[in-house]
């Protein structure tokens, strides 16, 4: 692959670019691929991502054209590549916006060398310490170990650099009750080594197909009308998320918004806050795409809509006087509600969580849920849920408990009433 | 033709075979070059891109039972012992099941099939913005036009031992996106063509456009589906969404070998109403997932799933069909050569019937033709099935009502829906446009289609 030094000589050797931006990504990760408890592959990828985006400029328009350096390239392609690049910005050029400026450069240091292939093996047996039940097992297994180290450079002086290590577990956890076999699905994702923690969670999710496997369906069980139903996990990400883009500089700018500045948003207030990095979010990132520097934004304060934030480019057309940058993770604040005592019905698990922002409809099909009569709760499977999410945000609560996923931490629990169930 | 780069890299592949087969039993070397120019024209955003581009290489080695790969942005001047060392396991954790090795017949093979249009940026750009301006200005409502051109060039190589095999084919994909608005009501539409010829996906393109808008604009006013049970006619993208979800994934033999798929208990066996067929294959048509050989080297298949309703069999890669001492379908695919191959389905699509679209919908009582996919997910081990719809079209006494409702969930349990199938139009219509995930991730690119449908399901 070409080396930074003469990517960004081509780049500045081309007096037409004005502007530039340079991503280099490396990657090591190793990887097992399990069927049952047999190995059946194991990988090891050594790359190096590298992207330039090329710009061209004058006082009115900002044209902006993609470059992919690959190991294909040298001086004279890339130049001729990126000649090409330069006659694409201008002929798709979009409203003047600058590129952030240099503030502080971004460095960390090279963590001590980790053994990916023994941390990989190490994940293996946390995974299958758990397997150990009579009727229940682990059908696939497939662990990624992955070291990044990501630079960022632009032609204002902006020079990043970040590392980055996962682990990411993907399980398939069966449970038999001797008539049929049932399944589930996990994703299990952290930029922390817990073994511990992994072999706690494929535990968790063995037991829910366990619960599966016992699970009563709608025509075994009815179901008082409005019950409180909570959601975790996926949905509650997807929620929150959608919540957080329609506040998105973007969304605002293109009137695709559902919310405006100084909306109520909710009658129980709540706060989001947007962070850059917060402990045990593993997508958090100190700088985004464009190189600029993530610290936090509240958008929801006790429930009224306050700010946006986004990229620098809708964020500058929006006149924002403090651009947020894409920050990566969102936090929830709201007081916990006690549901507990009363009827309720946790959904554990989709087939796939949908939301769709236009209509805000959101739901889907329930691999397992738990329903709480009031006195004990009973597992359900095989019926679908539905709700509106613009209106069951206005009468959303909270759990106590709280949670935290790759780019979300706040109450482990959404609730809300009124949700068709079918 | 071929990209050069990797041309020239076929030299240094057979170097690089030779010389791990002095410590491997089986050795391939697969090389990728995919270039994708994208055109966006949008009310609020033009581009003029290089997207999604990737060039490097997997090299698969075998020994003692089981495999292992290692993916690098190059293999000129790569080592053997590079390769040794960073695919080596001290500490395996794994019980002694040995997986067979690959046997290849000798196949030396140079495919080719190239976007016979030469439209420059230029011309396309003016055609996208042609459409887009005359959306925006065609109603207040309209608050987003977005529409994007874009052409994948894939170019790859394939040399083992015993093989040799080069390929290059193109894919075009016209893309659009209205959103409109009224009050707070926010509503969008999109369509997508994708062809083997540029100029035809354009051609197709301009002609839907205006259509697609029209849509946007009635779903201002669709309500939601009171949920239930209802008669449905699926167009050909929500029969080719049943297709993929149902006996697509269902019948992807790696999960044969783990064990998480009921299918393998009924093969030979009715899963759906004696008027179904179904296919799958990189030569199964000519659509966007048409290769000439998969990733793991193996040609194209077509291969029929369903036939009158009973399940012919799987479709698989290498690996699984090693696992399972069957024939691998040409179905072994990879996200890109940074992952890992799997079997995957190509082109997925229902056959075709005998009955006319008209007397289908005649035939309704009361149900909603559903249109236009949007999503959906699979459960091939409890055949449970999730498929959303943009929208969906009432129908009352065989007539069209005019009301609309979206989005729409059609969900329920796998057999049901298939075997409520009573009529099936005689047009078949395959969607060259969608991408698939394997459980969430591991995206490929895929087509879907099938004649009209009806059936009985449970919409919410």
């Amino acid at each position: 692959m070409m080396k930074k030094r003469e990517i960004i000589a081509c780049l500045k050797a081309n007096e037409k670019i004005s502007d530039y931006e340079l991503s280099i990504v490396q990657k090591d990760s190793r990887e097992l691929f399990y069927v049952l408890d047999h190995l059946e592959i194991n990988r090891a990828v050594k790359i190096e991502d590298i992207t330039v985006k090329v710009y061209v400029s004058d006082q009115k328009k900002t044209g902006v054209s993609t470059v992919i350096v690959t190991a294909a390239d040298d001086e004279k392609s890339l130049n001729v590549k990126l000649k090409k690049a330069v006659t694409k910005a201008k002929a798709a050029g979009n409203e003047y916006y600058p590129l952030p400026e240099k503030t502080v450069n971004l460095k960390t240091k090279p963590s001590a060398k980790r053994d990916l292939n023994m941390i990989a093996v190490k994940a293996a047996k946390a995974v299958f310490k758990a397997d150990h039940y009579r009727n229940g097992w682990i059908n696939s297994t497939e662990i990624f170990v992955s070291e990044l180290h990501r630079e960022f450079l632009n032609s204002k002086g902006i020079d990043h650099q970040s590392e980055e290590f996962r682990i990411e577990i993907e399980c398939i956890p069966t449970w038999s009750n001797k008539k049929e076999e049932y399944e589930l699905y996990k994703f299990y994702e952290s930029g922390k080594i817990d073994y511990r923690k992994i072999t706690e969670e494929i535990d968790e999710i063995l037991n829910m197909a366990k619960a599966r496997s016992k699970a009563l369906t709608l025509k075994d069980i009815e179901l008082p009308k409005d019950l409180k139903v909570l959601v975790k996990g996926d949905m509650r990400d997807e929620i929150v998320w959608n919540l957080a883009s329609d506040l998105s500089y973007a969304n605002v700018y293109m009137k695709q918004n559902h919310y405006q500045k100084g909306d109520v948003l909710s009658e129980n207030p709540f706060d989001l806050t947007m962070r850059a990095q917060v402990a045990g979010c593993s997508r958090s990132r100190r700088f985004d795409d464009h190189g600029v520097v993530l610290s936090s934004r509240k958008l929801i304060d006790k429930g009224i809509v306050r700010n946006s934030y986004g990229d620098i480019r809708f964020g500058y057309y929006l006149k924002e006087k403090k651009i947020s940058g894409r920050l990566p993770v969102c936090v929830v604040k709201g007081e916990g509600t006690p549901y507990r005592k009363g009827p309720h019905l946790v959904i554990e698990n989709f087939s796939a969580p949908q939301l769709e922002s236009d209509s805000g409809y959101w739901g889907g099909e329930v691999r397992l849920a738990r329903y709480f009569d009031g006195k004990k709760y009973i597992p359900l499977t095989g019926f679908s849920i539905a709700g509106e999410i613009y209106e069951d945000l206005k009468h959303v609560e909270f759990s106590k408990e709280q949670d935290s996923s790759p780019s979300y931490q706040g109450p482990k629990y959404l609730i809300f009433k009124g949700v068709k169930i079918s | 033709m071929l990209e050069g780069y990797l041309k020239k890299r076929i030299p240094d592949a057979e170097k690089l075979v030779g010389e791990l087969r002095k410590y491997y039993d089986y050795v391939s070397v697969l090389g990728n070059y995919v270039k994708t120019k994208q055109i966006v024209v949008s009310t609020h955003s033009n581009s003029i891109d290089e997207v999604d581009n990737e060039c490097g290489f997997v090299i698969k080695v075998y020994k003692d039972g089981r495999y292992a790969e290692y993916s690098c942005n190059d293999i000129r001047g790569l080592k053997a012992k590079d390769v040794i060392k960073a695919v080596r396991l001290d500490d395996v954790v794994s019980g002694d099941f040995k997986v067979a090795m690959l046997e290849e017949k000798e196949h030396t093979e140079d495919y080719l099939r190239e976007d016979p249009s030469d439209l420059s940026d230029r011309q396309i750009t003016d055609l996208l913005n042609k459409t887009r301006k005359q959306l925006e200005e065609s109603d207040d409502r309209v608050i987003n036009v977005m529409t994007r051109y874009s052409c994948r060039q894939t170019s790859k190589i394939f040399v083992s031992e015993k093989k040799q095999l080069s390929q290059k084919y193109d894919w075009v994909n016209v893309v659009l996106l209205t959103v409109v608005r009224e009050g707070d009501v926010i509503k969008s539409n999109y369509h997508a063509e994708g062809e083997a010829d540029s100029a035809l996906a354009l051609k197709k393109f301009a002609e839907d456009a205006p259509g697609v808008l029209d849509i946007a604009l009635k779903m201002l006013k669709a309500k939601p589906v009171k949920p239930g049970k209802y008669t449905i006619i699926t167009d050909p993208s929500i029969s080719g969404l049943i297709a993929h979800e149902a006996f697509g994934h269902g019948v992807e033999m790696d999960m044969f070998v783990k064990n998480r798929a009921k299918a393998i208990d009924y093969v030979g066996k009715y899963v759906a109403s004696s008027l179904v067929d179904m296919y799958d294959g990189a030569a199964s048509c000519l659509s966007a997932a048409s290769y000439f050989f998969d990733d793991d080297g193996v040609e194209a298949h077509s291969t029929q799933i369903i036939k009158k309703g009973i399940l012919q069999t799987g479709i698989s890669d290498c690996l699984s069909a090693m696992e399972l001492g069957t024939e691998p379908t040409g179905n072994g695919r990879r996200q890109d050569y940074q992952r890992k191959v799997y079997t995957r389905m190509t082109n997925t699509w229902f056959g075709p019937g005998k009955d006319k679209y008209e007397d289908m919908i005649r035939s309704v009582k009361h149900g909603y033709l559903l249109c236009q996919t949007n999503n959906g997910m699979e459960d091939p081990k409890n055949w449970q099935i999730q498929c959303t719809a943009s929208y969906g079209l009432e129908i009352k006494d065989g007539e069209f009502t005019g009301e609309m409702i979206a989005p729409v969930v059609i969900s329920g349990y796998v057999i049901d829906l298939l075997s409520s199938i009573s009529m099936v139009s005689e047009e078949v219509t395959v969607h060259g446009s969608g991408m698939c995930g394997k459980g969430h991730k591991e995206w490929v690119y895929v087509s879907d289609g099938g004649p009209y449908l009806k059936a009985e399901a449970k919409l919410g």
